[in-house]
């Protein structure tokens, strides 16, 4: 463990830090360095329901919690991240900025150093769990204080899992949300990870969800993003040890006068590690979106793969959108390759869509839901799939378009 | 009764006249076949009916129960009971057939009145059964993954899901095997009613065998030249386009002219 010892760090040294780079997008002014973390339990707000395996986390507090009798004896461990440090307080301490370094940048750090709420999960080696593990962060927006969240994960060696992680804001309060998510996955780990990220309009924030992989480990990423405010984002997969494979999977989709930046970056260390890339973004109205897209192959990384494809749809003359993908390549004998395009809706799918009677409304619906198609077709759960369309919908139910 | 009506069409695309004066008459009820070398504005026609927006007509009208297609947008004409099998159908990942052919029926019934899930599936179970569809293909994505043969099947199915008034059917038969064309012909003989009109575009003759037309409409160079019975497939399957060329005198170059097979 000593590879990735956290560094203590404080409020002052965080402050000097540099931001976070997000190419292309323009966020200073959003302020996302100065937070006034301060936030209030909701006791009606309810995305769990009876037999959910998992944690709902309304304002700071846990609301619904539940595991099943096995998974308790097998020793797994959903909690919220205050009462994993006062139970198992060496544990948090072993794993908390070992995905993300303490002094990474300001926003991170100031997360570090300010949460107030979160998740922490513990899957211990070889534990498989069934059931859809759910967890949800629900930011009190009744009233104001910003939201400062973190969740730590850590899959044991050959542990396997799949996770729906949800980021949820209840009222209408203007604030600011910081989330800061680390994954640990031990050698032969394999996690299918879905998040579905709807935050209101009237929240700005920062979102940095980052994960480590040991030998052979595998994690599929399907990341959802309707938030509706101004967002940056950063999806980080760092495939450290041999073999260790990572398919990062990006929606995004932005209108009226939203501007969301996301980067993702896959970093292959080990030897024959696999990173892909798959983005697809929809804009309507005047909002912008950015896909940074990073492909990194570390020195040594002999055998590496890095692959990525950024399809951005625009849906209104006033939309801006940009793809930029970027191969940093430091070893030979590799193989990587990178696609990248911004355009407008398929016509020839509108035209045989309208073709059996389907308004335009409605054929509109469908062909942007059949741009996410690869996206959604990487996701395993049937509900999860669901619960991403029921978003997609209501999303541009809204838009002006 | 329901007519089709093609006055004096001609249509260009970039610039370029493709169809040249095309007339023809169709009534539910009847059965048409349209034949003509590749290349020739078949496909365009039908298109240019259904409302594709690459076509422009310079000149002519289309008359759908004596309503101007001009005026109508296609899903207009699609609820009106238009509906064409494409040569060429889309594919769209993450939208299921299921889900399609359920919103493409709900568009025709009033906004309250949606059909119920077990008359959908009721219905679905009956007619992929006629055409030997296994029940997992309208789980699928739309066409996406299809064989070209499992297209056309597909756009069979909608048709007998949609039950429109008049058909035009654009090279159901090509890429099918012979048992799928058999299957696809029983398909659209189903359909068969005084209800209902079809138009085949086809390049064989084999098809006409299959499901019988009334009448048989050659095209060449962006008109239709001749119009008869199924006698005159059989003839032009024996004599090619460029023998009814010259017995009509026409002053048109067949592309593919002259060529021996080199057996
Ligand atoms: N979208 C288009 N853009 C450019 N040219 C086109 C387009 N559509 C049709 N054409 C041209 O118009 C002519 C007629 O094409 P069409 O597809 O209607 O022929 P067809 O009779 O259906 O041929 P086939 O038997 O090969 O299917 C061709 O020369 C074709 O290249
Ligand atoms: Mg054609």
């Amino acid at each position: 463990m000593t590879k990735y010892q956290k560094q203590d760090i404080s409020l002052t040294a965080a402050q000097q830090l540099p931001l976070p780079n997000f190419p292309k997008v323009k966020y200073a002014s959003w302020h996302l360095d100065q937070l006034m973390p301060v936030q209030k339990a909701i006791s009606n707000a309810h995305f769990l329901t009876a037999e959910d395996v998992g944690i709902e986390i309304l304002g700071t507090q846990a609301g619904h919690q539940y595991l099943p009798q096995e998974l308790i004896n097998a020793g797994v461990l959903v909690m919220s991240i205050q009462a994993a440090k006062k139970d198992y307080p060496q544990l948090v301490q072993r794993y908390l900025s070992s995905v993300i370094p303490a002094d990474q940048d300001r926003l991170s750090a100031q997360n570090l150093l300010q949460y107030n709420a979160g998740i922490f999960v513990y899957i211990p080696d070889n534990v498989v769990i069934q059931s859809l593990l759910q967890l949800v962060l629900v930011q009190n927006a009744t009233t104001t204080g910003d939201a400062v969240q973190r969740i730590l994960i850590y899959v044991g060696k050959n542990a396997q899992c799949t996770i729906l992680q949800q980021l949820r804001t209840m009222g209408e309060a203007t604030i600011k949300s910081s989330t800061v998510i680390e994954v640990f996955l031990d050698a032969g780990a394999n996690v299918q990870y879905s998040a579905i990220d709807a935050l209101s309009a009237n929240t700005s924030g920062y979102l940095n969800r980052s994960a480590l992989l040991a030998d052979n480990a595998q994690l599929n990423w399907a990341q959802a993003e309707f938030n509706r405010g101004n967002m940056v984002m950063h999806l980080d997969t760092m495939l450290s040890g041999q073999g260790a494979q990572t398919h990062a999977n990006v929606m995004a989709m932005v209108s009226q006068k939203q501007v969301q930046g996301i980067n993702t970056r896959v970093s292959n260390r080990g030897r024959h590690t696999i990173g892909h890339i798959l983005q697809r973004g929809v804009i309507l109205d005047h909002a912008a979106l950015v896909f940074n897209g990073v492909g990194n192959i570390i020195k040594g990384a002999k055998g590496a793969d890095a692959q990525q494809e950024s399809r951005i749809l625009m849906l209104s003359k006033k939309a801006r959108g940009d793809a930029n993908p970027l191969l940093l390549i430091d070893e030979s004998d590799v193989t990587a390759g990178h696609a990248a395009s911004v355009g407008r809706m398929n016509a020839a799918q509108l035209y045989y869509l309208m073709s059996r009677g389907l308004c335009e409304k409605v054929a509109r619906r469908l062909v942007i839901r059949g741009f996410m198609g690869p996206i959604l077709a990487q996701i395993p759960h049937q509900v999860v799939r669901e619960s991403i369309i029921e978003d997609i919908e209501r999303q541009l139910k809204d838009a002006h378009q | 009764m329901t007519t089709l009506e093609v006055k004096d069409l001609h249509v260009a695309i970039d610039n370029q006249e493709i169809l040249k004066g095309v007339n023809l008459v169709m009534k539910t009820g009847e059965v048409h076949a349209i034949m003509g070398p590749n290349g020739t504005g078949k496909s365009t026609l039908s298109q240019v009916i259904m409302g594709h927006p690459a076509y422009r007509i310079t000149s002519g009208e289309i008359y759908f129960d004596g309503q101007n297609l001009a005026d109508m947008a296609v899903d207009a004409r699609a609820r009106a009971g238009l509906f064409l099998a494409m040569q060429y159908p889309a594919e769209i990942q993450g939208v299921t057939n299921i889900e399609f052919m359920r919103a493409a029926i709900n568009a025709r019934r009033p906004e309250d009145d949606p059909i119920s899930v077990m008359d959908f599936i009721k219905k679905l179970d009956e007619k992929s059964a006629i055409l030997s569809m296994p029940e997992e293909m309208s789980a699928r994505y739309l066409n996406e993954g299809f064989s070209g043969g499992e297209k056309k099947r597909n756009e069979i199915l909608q048709l007998l899901m949609i039950e429109p008034k008049i058909a035009i059917l654009d090279e159901i038969d090509s890429g099918l095997d012979i048992d799928a064309l058999k299957v696809v012909a029983r398909g659209v003989n189903e359909m068969k009613s005084p209800d209902f009109g079809v138009l085949m575009i086809t390049h064989y003759q084999r098809l006409l065998d299959y499901i019988v037309p009334d009448f048989v409409h050659v095209m060449m160079d962006g008109r239709i030249v001749k119009t008869g019975g199924p006698q005159l497939a059989k003839k032009l399957e024996a004599e090619g386009y460029a023998g009814l060329r010259d017995e009509l005198g026409l002053d048109i170059v067949l592309t593919d002219e002259n060529v021996d097979a080199g057996l």
